[in-house]
């Protein structure tokens, strides 16, 4: 089939489109990645999953204000601190890698 | 005679009490001694089939790179392990031109300098552990070419160490100089929070979150400690299945050879 005048101009012109098409893609991509801010998933999950580990975080706030007046110095919520976040961490345990490539 | 049995029986007693005691004085010690338990992540090379992500491996050798190598080394890996691995020769050849290596003695007999090749080691940051220790306050920052087989979980352990620099609980202060980590036995390490987003820009794109460096690093460091992890899986793979299909030839051919036995027949009978 003989290509004439007209449908070489057709193609020609589609052939820019495409081209001006992936270009704009391209163009539109960098800005949108520089924009995009960096959230870290893993604080994201933490966050999360506060509320469902409420009784620990609950003890451990009790335990702070107890430790608060304490002179002494051997008085410490580590206790109670490692249950809160032991929660947290079997929580985002199995949810994380799944945000991450 | 009598008396002696007693007296072995009260010592062996006292043992078993001083025993005792001894354990109830480590159960009160301080949790934070053993550090919080690390929970267990999905590792993409868990599975009893399943391979490395070696693109994250990739991006894992550059966060080290970037990130570690100027405090850990990691003598017992070459340039030559990256190739096929994570990096091909010409790239790997191109890092290792990148380090100068003491060579020699030459035809003089001096030691002399030159660019490395793919067979020699990834560089180290210090002459030796005196030097390292010097720069770092006493503590040393250990090779970590086996480091995910030198601590038990591992992988999921220095992910989640490096992941998880917090503020310490009330009531617990670290002295100067060390940072809290509530998955280091004591609590108290030396080296600060390293991981931080952005830290380093991955040429594939990937964003650079404190947990996305943090995977990649703990696959890199995986792949360090255990490069046969593939080669064995598909190994063990392979033999469990022959294995088997002997043991069931094994388990007909016996049972073929014991018929005879199996299924005699003894008759009581009298004689007339």
């Amino acid at each position: 089939m003989r290509f004439g005048e007209i449908e070489l101009q057709h193609l020609g012109f589609i052939h820019h489109l495409a081209i001006s098409q992936r270009r704009l893609r391209s163009f539109l991509s960098n800005f949108t990645m520089a924009d995009v801010e960096v959230v870290d998933p893993k604080k994201c999950l933490e966050e999360s999953c506060k509320p469902k580990c409420v009784k620990p975080l609950l003890e451990y706030q009790a335990c702070v204000k107890r430790v608060q007046g304490d002179e002494s110095g051997h008085k410490h919520c580590t206790g109670q601190y490692f249950d809160y976040w032991q929660c947290v961490d079997k929580c985002v345990g199995p949810k994380l890698f799944a945000e991450l490539k | 005679m009598w008396t002696l049995v007693l007296l072995v029986a009260f010592a062996l007693l006292g043992a078993g009490v001083t025993g005792l005691l001894s354990f109830s004085t480590v159960a009160s010690a301080d949790e934070a001694e053993h550090g919080l338990a690390c929970p267990d992540y999905p590792w993409p090379h868990d599975g009893i089939l399943s391979s490395y992500d070696h693109a994250s491996i990739r991006r894992g050798h550059q966060v080290y790179q970037q990130v570690c190598a100027s405090c850990h080394s990691m003598s017992l890996i070459s340039y030559r392990d990256l190739v096929g691995v994570a990096y091909t020769e010409e790239e790997a050849k191109a890092m290792a031109a990148e380090i100068e290596v003491v060579d020699g003695p030459n035809d003089e007999g001096e030691m002399f300098t030159r660019p490395g090749k793919l067979s020699d080691r990834l560089p180290q940051p210090y002459a030796n552990e005196s030097a390292a220790r010097f720069a770092n306050g006493g503590a040393y920052p250990p090779d970590l070419s086996l480091i995910t087989k030198a601590r038990h979980n591992g992988q999921n352990y220095v992910f989640a160490l490096l992941t998880g620099y917090r503020d310490p609980p009330a009531g617990i202060s670290i002295r100067e100089g060390l940072h809290y980590n509530p998955y280091f036995p004591g609590g108290a390490i030396a080296m600060p929070k390293m991981l931080n987003d952005e830290a380093v820009e991955y040429e594939d794109g990937v964003p650079a979150t404190e947990a996305q460096m943090g995977k990649d690093v703990v696959s890199f460091l995986s792949w360090a400690a255990e490069p046969e992890m593939e080669e064995r899986k598909l190994m063990g793979f392979k033999w469990i299945f022959l294995l088997s299909l002997a043991l069931l030839q094994a388990a007909y051919y016996r049972r073929l050879k014991w018929s005879v036995l199996k299924s005699r027949k003894l008759v009581l009978d009298v004689v007339n």
